[in-house]
Order: structure tokens, then sequence, then C-alpha cells
């Protein structure tokens, strides 16, 4: 059982594996409710996959991935449709569905999950798309919308169904400063304003200190660190100093591993 | 925790109960413009003290029921809103169209 209803998500000695190459391994995380967590990390390292074992897109080989008291791992396909009903996911992509209007994309899964009348979804459709500031933007096609815009709608989406959790994938990838602080904005208003648990995968270290509660450090298949920011950035961990401080040489070497640079140029072939 | 119901406690007094939610709001959606629709009263108050739990549905069955008045002519207020639903709804500009106090 899931020991602590103070954790929204729970993984408990999660191990992952594309084939015989382990990503995590035997990693426990707690995702505290009604806070903003960063899970930060160089890139590569597998954040992406920790969302989608959150999401129960992808099964561990082993260990337990709580959500709001169900191990997703065991639940039937039926019973992880409802459970998914209560997270949404913020894609990296923005991932909208570019044959549909902003108003369709948004209205896709109060049409699919609810049966709810056309009157309540037009109701709760323009709802969310002022709370990002693009009600005005109902009729426009995605590329008809800039990179912000396109994610600022993917977010009205993605709370379309007032989901308890929230997952952000890389929401500051590709965004200019503007869109970035308007996003910085947003998920911090929507997470304290609706009661949302949100989760944020960035490598950008800024913003997600700035929004972040509390931040779980990975790399290497395994927790690296955790704590606050203030309490990450003061960290005698090299490892954590190296990316809080964004050094470009530390015990992540900057070299890739090569043979010796002066064999290499000066010696025999 | 209780599921949501709509009905008028007095007359011209529409209670909304419970739980606002995707499940509970299409059928208090019609039954509530059902009871505004049969009240003989010439203003609605719609109240929300009762609500335990509400999502954005809470607040569509709200403007729901307003657009319900304004179509027959009566003055509709709300009253009682608990304090997170009123959160939910300054979070979507609703604050100043559902006139919170």
């Amino acid at each position: 059982m899931s020991v602590d209803n103070a954790y929204a998500v729970e993984l408990k000695g999660v191990t992952f594996k594309r084939g015989s190459r382990s990503i995590f391994n035997n990693v426990d995380i707690r995702i505290p409710k009604g806070k903003v967590t960063g899970i930060m990390g160089p890139s590569g390292c597998g954040k992406t996959t920790l969302l989608r074992l959150m999401g129960a897109q992808l099964r561990p080989a082993s260990g337990e991935v709580w959500v709001a008291g169900q191990n997703l791992p065991t639940l039937s396909r039926s019973d992880l449709f409802d459970a998914r009903k209560q997270m949404g996911v913020l894609f990296q992509s923005g991932a909208l569905f570019t044959d549909l209007d902003v108003f369709e994309n948004v209205a896709f899964p109060l049409r699919v999950h609810t049966r709810l009348s056309e009157e309540m979804i037009r109701d709760i459709v323009l709802m969310k798309l002022q709370a990002v500031g693009l009600r005005g933007a109902i009729e426009l096609m995605p590329d008809e919308l800039s990179g912000g815009m396109k994610r600022r709608v993917a977010l009205a989406r993605a709370i379309a169904l007032d989901p308890q959790i929230l997952m952000y994938d890389e929401p500051f990838v590709g965004q200019d400063p503007i869109a970035m602080g308007v996003l910085v904005r947003l998920i911090r208003l929507l997470n304290d304003a609706l009661g949302i648990t949100s989760i944020v995968v960035s490598h950008d270290l800024a913003e997600t200190a700035s929004i972040a509660d509390y931040i779980y450090v990975v790399g290497d298949g395994q927790v690296l660190g955790q704590g606050t920011p203030a309490e990450l950035m003061d960290s005698d961990n090299p490892r954590i100093r190296q990316f809080m401080k964004g050094d470009p040489d530390g015990p992540v070497p900057f070299h890739f591993p090569a043979p010796d640079y002066r064999a290499d140029l000066l010696g025999k072939r | 925790m209780s599921l949501g119901s709509v009905q008028l406690a007095e007359p011209g007094v529409l209670s909304l109960a419970g739980i606002l939610d995707y499940r509970s709001g299409p059928d208090l959606r019609k039954q509530g413009a059902a009871l505004i629709a049969s009240s003989k009263a010439e203003a609605l108050v719609l109240d929300c003290t009762a609500v335990e739990q509400s999502s954005s549905v809470g607040l569509s069955l709200l403007l729901g029921f307003i657009r319900d008045a304004q179509a027959v002519g009566k003055h509709c207020a709300i009253r009682g809103m608990p304090h997170g639903m009123r959160e939910i709804a300054e979070v979507y500009g609703l604050d100043d169209i559902l006139a919170l106090q």
C-alpha cells in the first residue's frame, strides 16, 4: 500500500530497462501533494522516461508506482484509463492535433472522457483558454500559432479535465524569455489556485528552481540528490554542485572518453 | 463526500450541494434547468453554501443557470460560494462575471 497520502506520486524501488540497459535502478521518488516538484538532470538522463513511468505509459521491470492510492503497474487497462483522467500532461512538443482548431484541441479530452453537453464543453474550453490568455485564439489552427502560444494551448488542454496531477515535460525548451515567463507564472498559478500537484521535468535550471518547491536531480539511473532549490545549491555533492552551478567540467566530464591526446596527435598511428 | 445535487430549497433559491464534477455535472445541468423553469419566483438565487467540492464543471453549472434565468427575464445572484470554488473562478477570470463579493 501507499503509506503516506501526503504524496501524490510515489515510486518505490523502480527499475526500468531498455533491453539489457538499465535506465533506472531501484529508484525511490516521492512527489508531495499540492507542490511544484522539479525533476532535473542532464539531457538524456531519463527524465522523460520517469514521467512516462508515472503516467503508466511505460511499465517498470520491477518496483511500484503509486498514484492516488493505486499501484499503476497492477491496474487493468480500464482502471488505468480512469486513473489517467486525474493526470494532465504537457508534452514537450505540445502535441496539438494539427487538423483541429484551438477550440477543438482543448475540447478533445472533454469529448472523449465526459458526457458533458456542448453548452458545458464550450464554457469549460473558454475558461481554460481565458486562464492561459488565448480565448481570442479559439478559431486559429495550430500552424497559425507561435511556439509559446502552442505550449499555452497545450496547457489549456492538459487542464481541461481538472487533473489532480499535472506533468510538464521540458516546458521551457525553445521558448523566448516572455513566453518562458508566462509559463512560469501559469505553472505556479495553476498549482496554487487549483490545488494541483505539479511535476516539472526540465534541465532549465533557473526557471525550474524559481518555481519548484522541491527538486530531484537524477542521473546515472539513480537519484543523485533531492531538496529545496536552496538546499541543492548548497549541496556538498560534487555532481549536484556541478549541475546546479552549470560547471562545464566536474564529475560529469567535459570530454567524452578518448585516448591520450598526445599519443593521438604525436604517437604512431 | 456526497454526490452532487441541486434542488429548490425555498422559492427562488436553487441550492447546489456535494461534489460538482464531470460525473455529476450533466445530470445537475438538466435538473437545475427544469427547476428554474418551474420556479414562479421573480428572481433566482444560486446558493452554493453546501458545495463540498467543485471543478470547472461547477462554474459551468452556475453560468448555465444564470443563462436560464436571463432567458426568462429573472435577476440572478450567487451566494455562499466556498473559498476553493471562488479561487478557481478567479483563475478562470469569472470573478466579475459571477459578481463574486
